[in-house]
């Protein structure tokens, strides 16, 4: 199987850890940027075509479910994994219901994160297939006749 | 029938004799005194509730009777007996303490109500002082359960804290070791060492992972959370938290668990905090090199679990007493006496019970069953403690 890299966007005030994470998955293959916040996080997106964001739930200022909700009304193809301590782990599921696609505990196993990339990425692709095929179904139609 | 006890004084023996006759016919335990000393002498040896005492007698009168009791007896009543026509003395005496006074010669009647009159007030007064002792107390338990709650809630910061570092340690290490994998490093030297590392570092953090999230799940109480657990699993895990303790004082534990044991519907943080409970009392209980067992066993549908230590046991006369709130064997300042109680209350509201079989010098076993699945009533009945306490203050 070749693994497909997935564009990943990190985003947690622990810079530590963003810098160390994005390291590792740069050695795995993935594509991977950064970002110290929820504003930071938003602006990134704005600018780089991004396959997943990995969210921090809990950030000062704008928090994880905030920033969440933003990227699921600009971006909404964008896939979110939200990484969560042990007490908000109800967060993450209510976070789940806005639409994040799954949720770790810190400090996370790496082979888990990276299924959950590949998960991830994987249905942002085939919601982009389904557009794909869409439009150009409706292409086909517009111009009144089968190609 | 009322269990109260009176000294009669009076040096008139014919008098006292009859008088003393009649009382124990009604029964009150009479006991005679010839004199105010002799009286005294008897007050030194035991404690009555009320002494009936003449004003006039050779030697030591009863004003001066009267107060030697006062002083010495707080909780004695004292009903005068005066001679006819010298109210003066009746007067005198219940300014200097006494209950009431009868004027001889004096109707049995009289002095039997007279009598139970003033054990009630002693009947009350011992409750009311019973009632500051507990409300005392509740507000010492208060103050000191908050201070666990914060001291809780700190912990679960303090553990929470640490699980960003921990990421941090866990991802450089997974990193080297990524790197370490990469043909360009086949060859290093030392390699194996440096996976050595690598490898304690990583147990490292998983063990402090495991030791934070259980810091944080047993913090979390508020509501309670059922789930399926695994009895067997959740005793070891227990036993585990407390093997130091036992450890330190050469103690082992075994677990014996039923093959046949299913996994049971009840909340995980309220058993584990009912184990907890029970071994560290048997820890406290069981001299150094003795046993502990723990067995898990089917019951009824759910799952009996007994803990029993080879330790001192537990006197009959304390069986009942040991789930009563407060109720400790302990030094004063150790412990808060609460354990058990909130242990059985957890254990009943989860639909099961809790009782203990004890030898003095044989060892304790404390025994809980809990049903496979919940019995749960429609409406959320308040915390014990919330009731408890509302019953207490409400009477200010």
């Amino acid at each position: 199987m070749i693994k497909i890299p997935a564009r990943v966007l990190l985003v947690d005030d622990e810079k530590d850890f963003v810098e160390m994470l994005s390291l590792r998955l740069l050695e795995s293959g993935e594509k991977v940027s950064a970002a110290y916040s929820g504003k930071e996080c938003l602006d990134r997106l704005e600018n780089t075509s991004i396959d997943v964001v990995v969210l921090d739930i809990k950030m000062p200022g704008m928090d994880g479910i905030e920033t969440l909700r933003e990227i699921k009304k600009r971006f909404p193809l964008v896939e979110v994994i939200l990484l969560t301590g042990h007490g908000s782990t109800e967060t993450a599921v209510e976070g789940m219901k806005l639409g994040a696609f799954d949720y770790l505990m810190k400090p996370a196993d790496f082979d888990d994160l990276t299924a959950k990339l590949e998960g991830a990425r994987k249905r942002k692709d085939e919601q982009e297939e389904r557009i794909r095929k869409a439009e150009a179904t409706l292409l086909v139609r517009k111009s009144g006749g089968s190609f | 029938m009322e269990n109260i006890c009176v000294i009669l004084v009076d040096d008139e023996d014919d008098f006292r004799q009859t008088v003393a006759k009649r009382l124990i016919k009604r029964g009150i335990h009479t006991k005679q005194a010839a004199s105010g000393e002799a009286c005294l002498d008897l007050l030194k040896k035991e404690t009555v509730d009320v002494v009936v005492l003449d004003v006039k007698m050779p030697g030591m009168d009863g004003i001066e009777t009267l107060h030697h009791i006062k002083k010495g007896h707080p909780h004695t009543e004292v009903i005068m007996l005066t001679g006819h026509a010298t109210t003066q003395d009746g007067v005198d005496g219940i300014k200097s303490g006494a209950f009431d006074y009868l004027s001889k010669p004096i109707e049995l009647e009289h002095l039997l109500g007279k009598i139970r009159q003033a054990h009630e007030k002693l009947v009350r007064e011992e409750e009311k002082r019973r009632e500051a002792a507990f409300r005392a107390k509740m507000e010492q338990q208060m103050i000191a359960t908050e201070r666990l709650a914060s001291l809780g809630t700190l912990a679960a910061g303090v553990a929470h804290e640490i699980n960003n570092p921990l990421a941090i340690i866990k991802e450089s290490a997974g990193w080297m070791a990524s790197i370490l994998s990469k043909t360009e490093l086949a060859d290093i030297p030392r390699r194996r060492d440096l996976e050595l590392a690598l490898g304690k570092i990583e147990k490292g953090v998983e063990r402090a992972r495991r030791i934070t999230h259980q810091l944080l799940g047993s913090v979390k109480q508020s509501d309670s959370l059922f789930s399926e657990v695994d009895m067997g699993q959740l005793a070891s895990e227990t036993v585990d938290l407390v093997r130091k303790e036992a450890s330190n004082k050469d103690i082992d534990i075994f677990r014996e668990m039923d093959p046949a044991v299913r996994p049971i519907w009840t909340d995980p943080y309220k058993v584990r905090q009912v184990l907890i409970n029970l071994l560290t009392n048997a820890v406290y209980a069981t001299d150094r090199g003795g046993a502990i067992t723990v067995t898990i066993q089917p019951a009824d549908g759910g799952t009996a679990v007994a803990v029993r230590d080879t330790g001192q046991g537990i006197p009959k006369e304390n069986l009942t007493r040991i789930f009563e709130p407060f109720f400790s064997t302990k030094p004063p300042g150790e412990g808060t006496g609460l354990g058990l109680f909130v242990t059985r209350s957890i254990i009943e509201k989860l639909g099961g019970h809790i009782h203990v079989e004890s030898e003095l010098g044989n060892g304790t076993t404390f025994r809980f069953i809990l049903p496979g699945r919940p019995v749960m009533s429609d409406m959320p009945d308040p915390d014990e403690h919330t009731q408890v306490l509302k019953k207490v203050f409400q009477k200010n």
